[in-house]
């Protein structure tokens, strides 16, 4: 794995948007509740919880816990129905009071990176033009980083390759690369290795373990035990709270 | 990488469905591109073969005046006459500077197959014709000559100098007569005429003291109405059948008897838009849905609803501007199977008459294809800028 490329700039870009007390995600009382029809779900009743610059965050629960509704309130894809956050220095919630979706788009697109169980890549771009996608909208040129992204996640011999030349794995690293171009403090992962085999799984997870050492936040959901004890600090959830043990 | 070689790309996912989809809108564009250019063509023809009459009245028998049009631009046969003495009393008019009258008939040749054209005319014929020129001789040097236009001479394989046999079986013997001269080409109806001098004309095709049409020139184009109005009295008076007709009402007849075709043609035009603009609407609105999951993928990653809704955009104005590109090409193409096909079914149509490409039609073709592509992206647009990131990305798997 290539070791030549680290991620200095985002530290320093995330040193100022660390909120007041030091912290780059606070939530209090979050909740979230779903409403179906006459039916009301709630998928998350009134979680704590923080995470420091640079921290590895586990969210560890089993299915229907209410990971990905974490990730989602987080990375400010869904608003919350109660409870404050702050992420990266923006209120995101407040009570009822919500950031702007401009601003969410902002957060995310300055702040935030995101990888899924699934990779989500555009078949038609190789492997270097799908990491650069979010430079477009950001309005920045950056082939060289791009590149020397992939070679830090160990893809630098493929970056002319389609998603459909790639293996499991690879396009995982792809969508890690991509997610990591506008150099976010916070990377929010959701079962990005649910859909590997466990030597990959252990890679990709590696390669994150290595990332939040050179100071990027990572908040990891899974409902595998045995990562949990990888990271710097693991929130149990289940049916919607914070359990501690 | 930039919204344009990302748009470009998704058009290219789907080569078939891309190309059927600007073939469509290509139909329409060349539809229209070919109905401007045919309406600019006919009214240029029409005017210019008009003005080369080098005459502001036209007199003919009473009869249908479309036919008479047709005849007077092409040549043919007339089936109906006028008295030579109505000459006189076109002469005797003021405010005319110049006239002339001349007698027609068409020998047919080859089973039916070919049509030759005589005309009979005066000495004041030439100072009507603005190219009256000659290649080589001269005016008719005796009453038993000719003169040819350049295509007759061609065909005929004859200079000035040699002579040429006018007979048709059954009504006209044998005549032979000398060709005087030669005209230089001047792409009008004159290359396809044998000229002959009005009596000569008249007795060789048993026509005596018959015409088939005065021109008029007006010594000050104002005073053609004035002009007009003098003539309808004076033939009243003599109680001669001339249907006198100003050219500049002939352009608005002939122009006007299109008009109801230009009608249909638009209409067609219009349902031919129409399919094309729905066909590109479904395409779009298919692609967004087929890549719900990419759109909400770049909304979660930071792209905001207007890059959403640029990119889509885009991608449609590429689909219609490719489509107003293939439709010029197309109607370049087809110009000439169009004039041709055009030609067998209007009642007249400009010799010299071709679609051509002009720099206003392009720009309406061209901007047609881009207000096409900003009505039918808006919706799959709008779509695509609403995708909601958490249900995208959750849906399925890929
Ligand atoms: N859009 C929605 N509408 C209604 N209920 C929802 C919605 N999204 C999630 N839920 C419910 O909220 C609860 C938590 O869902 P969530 O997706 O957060 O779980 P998870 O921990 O990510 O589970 P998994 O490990 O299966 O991904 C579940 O009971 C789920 O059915
Ligand atoms: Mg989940």
């Amino acid at each position: 794995m290539a070791r030549g490329v680290h991620l200095t700039d985002h530290r320093n870009k995330g040193w100022f948007i660390v909120t007041r007390n030091g912290q780059l995600v606070h939530a209090t009382g979050l909740s979230r509740t779903y409403t179906v029809g006459r039916r009301e779900i709630p998928a998350l009743r009134g979680v704590d919880f923080s995470i420091n610059r640079g921290e590895f965050v586990v969210l560890l629960g089993p299915s229907g816990a209410g990971k990905t509704t974490t990730l989602n309130l987080v990375g400010g894809l869904d608003r919350p129905t109660g409870g404050s956050l702050s992420v990266a220095g923006e209120v995101v919630a407040d009570g009822s009071v919500h950031a702007k979706e401009s601003r969410l788009n902002a957060l995310r697109r300055e702040h935030l990176g995101f990888v899924f169980a699934e990779f989500h890549l555009l078949p038609t771009l190789s492997a270097l033009e799908n990491v650069q996608v979010p430079l477009i909208w950001a309005d920045e040129s950056g082939r060289d980083r791009a590149e020397a992204l992939l070679c830090r996640v160990g893809l630098g011999h493929r970056l002319t390759h389609r998603p459909d030349e790639l293996s499991g794995g690879e396009m995982q690293r792809v969508a890690l690369a991509r997610a990591l171009i506008n150099q976010p403090a916070l990377l929010l992962a959701d079962e990005p290795t649910a859909n590997l085999d466990t030597n990959t799984r252990d890679e990709i997870f590696g390669l994150l373990r290595e990332l939040s050492d050179e100071g990027l936040a990572i908040l990891f959901a899974t409902h595998d035990h045995e990562l949990a004890e990888r990271g710097d600090t693991v929130l149990r959830l289940s049916d919607g709270v914070i359990v501690h043990d | 990488m930039n919204w344009t070689a990302i748009a470009l790309k998704n058009i290219l996912r789907r080569p078939i469905r891309s190309i059927l989809t600007v073939a469509g809108v290509g139909v329409a564009i060349a539809m229209l591109f070919n109905l401007l250019e045919f309406q600019r063509g006919y009214e240029k023809g029409l005017r210019s073969e008009l003005s080369d009459l080098g005459a502001h009245i036209m007199i003919v028998p009473r009869g249908c005046p479309y036919e008479a049009a047709t005849i007077v631009l092409h040549g043919g046969k007339w089936p109906r006459y006028m008295d030579e003495e109505w000459y006189q009393i076109v002469r005797g008019t003021e405010g005319i500077e110049a006239s002339t009258a001349i007698i027609m008939d068409a020998i047919i040749r080859d089973g039916g197959r070919e049509n030759l054209i005589y005309m009979g005319i005066d000495e004041n014929y030439p100072s009507l014709r603005q190219s009256w020129r000659y290649a080589s001789g001269d005016w008719f040097s005796g009453t038993q000559a000719a003169i040819l236009g350049s295509s007759v001479a061609r065909s005929m394989g004859v200079t000035a100098g040699g002579s040429i046999t006018i007979e048709e079986k059954g009504r006209i013997p044998a005549t032979e007569v000398t060709v005087a001269g030669v005209l230089e080409r001047t792409n009008s109806q004159d290359d396809g005429l044998v000229f002959l001098p009005q009596h000569t004309m008249q007795q060789i095709f048993g026509l005596q003291g018959k015409l088939v049409m005065i021109l008029v020139k007006l010594a000050d184009v104002t005073q053609t109405e004035q002009v007009t109005a003098a003539l309808r009295s004076a033939s009243a008076e003599a109680d001669a059948g001339m249907n006198i007709f100003p050219l500049s009402e002939l352009l608005g007849t002939l122009t006007s008897l299109l008009s109801s075709t230009r009608v249909f043609v638009l209409a067609i035009v219009a349902v031919a838009f129409i399919i094309g603009g729905v066909g590109v609407l479904t395409t779009i609105l298919m692609a967004v849905y087929e890549r719900t999951r990419e759109i909400g993928m770049m909304k979660a990653m930071g792209a905001a609803k207007s890059d959403i809704f640029r990119l889509i955009w885009l991608e449609t104005l590429f689909t219609t501007i490719g489509g107003g590109v293939a439709g010029i090409l197309l109607a370049l193409l087809s110009g000439r199977g169009v004039v041709a096909l055009l030609k067998t079914i209007l009642p007249h149509t400009p010799a010299d008459f071709a679609l051509g490409m002009s720099g206003s039609t392009l720009a309406i073709c061209m901007g047609v294809s881009v207000v096409l592509g900003v009505v039918a992206g808006t919706w799959p647009a709008w779509r695509a800028a609403s995708i909601s990131p958490i249900t995208a990305i959750r849906g399925g798997s890929s």
